[in-house]
């Protein structure tokens, strides 16, 4: 009984601060995204719950929660929180069209920025400027930026980028899927693109606090890995734009939880 | 993180809370056949479909609303009705179809502009107000039409020509909020409360006041 209770309690935590959307919205495909990985690892039907919040705060608060066992988040989260959670990383997604893994890239007005001391008194405006470790030591890894430049977070990064075009003190950090689409904008003659980061994860499945004992934490590895070939699971990833999970490939200096 | 991935997880239902249809005229007892009883069905769809939780039967109020919206073009391929009544169905198909989510809101987004240059009066400043709430609401760039600026600047013009129709002042604090204006916002929430609150009681009335309400508890 005990046993089933736990089960039942288990909740997977999806948390993507800066993107838009509801919780409301999202609900449905976690919904199916959670049945479909209980399925796939063998865990009882109905034992993992799942909630989205689409903020930084609104996600810890969910994470602190006993219930919450497991977190499915965008790696800068990973970063600036893995410590302080307790997260061990399970898998990492493997996202439709770009892969496990995706390069950032620093866009400043054309001409401006020549290297980091080029950037005293700009602000970086990124959807990841929630996680400023991130931005400093794993986005521009190599960069020193100077002491006072200002790391923001955005979820308009059109408008950040015509701040940029504009001339003001201000770079954005861009996915890979916003640096792709830039020359698709009108203005984007005047940006340019001043430095890339090294290939990082996307996005993480993490064990919370030790929550899950290993061998469930195994099974339900080995059960999302096969996600993307089997094709009841892959049915859930669909909607998700996932083609499955990969085992993770953290770069050397994420921190340890 | 990819905005790829979260805006697949995460596809707004813009286009529903987008058209903010006028109270729902009586249902045709025929099959509509003027531009005013095409446009006035159209309502009726959308009406229905902002409160059916079926997502089938939000499917077929949409494609409803399509054959209604190409009725009505045929007849006036430029009247302002027909274009905003064709843009609301838009709405509703990516609402039913949050797939093509992107391709029908800039679709969407075309039609309005079209209909505001007919008659941007129309619908109390209709084509500016929903033009202005689907670019708030909708996935920004890259994957979506969103653009919280030009969405400001859409709300300003339908203040402009309809200063105390509460929708469109709601539409100006949403914009402002987004913007990240939250005293503009604000200001404009408590004018739209005070604009509905001048209306005689009516459900519609109703529904404004507690979204200003809403509003100004988030502020």
């Amino acid at each position: 009984m005990t046993t089933l209770l736990a089960a039942a309690l288990a909740t997977l935590v999806f948390c993507a601060p800066g993107y838009p959307g509801g919780a409301g919205d999202a609900q449905p495909l976690i919904d199916q995204f959670a049945s479909a990985a209980v399925a796939a690892s063998g865990w009882p039907a109905g034992s993992l719950a799942a909630v989205y919040d689409p903020t930084e705060e609104g996600g810890l608060a969910k994470l602190s929660s006993a219930d919450a066992v497991l977190a499915f988040v965008p790696y800068p989260f990973f970063v600036e929180h893995a410590a302080q959670l307790h997260l061990t990383p399970l898998v990492q997604a493997d996202v439709a069209d770009i892969g496990p893994q995706q390069r950032w890239t620093l866009v400043a007005k054309s001409g401006r920025v020549t290297g980091p001391a080029s950037m005293a008194g700009y602000t970086i405006l990124s959807v990841a400027g929630y996680a400023p470790d991130f931005v400093r030591h794993s986005a521009l890894e190599g960069w020193a930026l100077p002491p006072d430049v200002k790391i923001e977070a955005t979820g308009q990064i059109l408008s950040a980028l015509r701040r940029v075009a504009a001339g003001e003190p201000v770079a954005a950090l861009l996915d890979q899927t916003q640096a792709a689409a830039l020359p698709s904008l009108p203005f984007a003659t005047e940006l340019k693109a001043v430095m890339q980061s090294p290939e990082l994860p996307i996005a993480i499945i993490a064990v919370v606090d030790s929550r899950v004992a290993a061998g469930r934490a195994r099974a339900l590895q080995a059960g999302l890995l096969k996600m993307g070939h089997v094709s009841g699971s892959a049915d859930s990833l669909g909607p998700l734009r996932l083609h499955g999970f990969v085992l993770p490939k953290l770069p050397s200096n994420t921190a340890a939880p | 993180m990819t905005k790829r991935f979260w805006c697949g997880l995460l596809m707004l239902a813009v286009a529903a809370c987008a058209t903010r249809p006028r109270p729902a005229p009586p249902l045709q007892s025929a099959q509509p056949s003027s531009v005013a009883a095409l446009a006035a069905a159209i309502e009726v769809d959308a009406k229905r479909s902002d409160h059916e939780p079926d997502s089938r039967i939000r499917g077929e109020l949409a494609a409803e609303a399509t054959r209604d919206a190409e009725a009505c073009l045929s007849r006036e391929p430029q009247a302002a009705a027909c274009l905003y009544g064709r843009a609301v169905a838009l709405g509703l198909e990516a609402r039913a179809h949050p797939t093509r989510v992107g391709e029908l809101l800039s679709n969407m987004l075309d039609t309005l502009a079209r209909a505001e240059s007919a008659d941007p009066n129309y619908d109390e400043a209709g084509p500016a107000r929903v033009r202005a709430l689907v670019l708030i609401r909708a996935p920004g760039w890259p994957l979506g039409p969103g653009d919280a600026e030009a969405g400001l600047a859409a709300a300003r013009r339908a203040i402009t020509l309809r200063p105390l129709y509460p929708p469109n002042l709601l539409a100006l604090a949403e914009a402002s909020a987004k913007t990240g204006d939250a005293s503009g916002a604000r200001e404009s929430y408590v004018r739209a409360h005070d604009a509905a609150l001048a209306l005689p009681a009516a459900a519609d009335r109703d529904e404004w006041l507690r979204e200003a309400d809403q509003g100004l508890q988030r502020k």
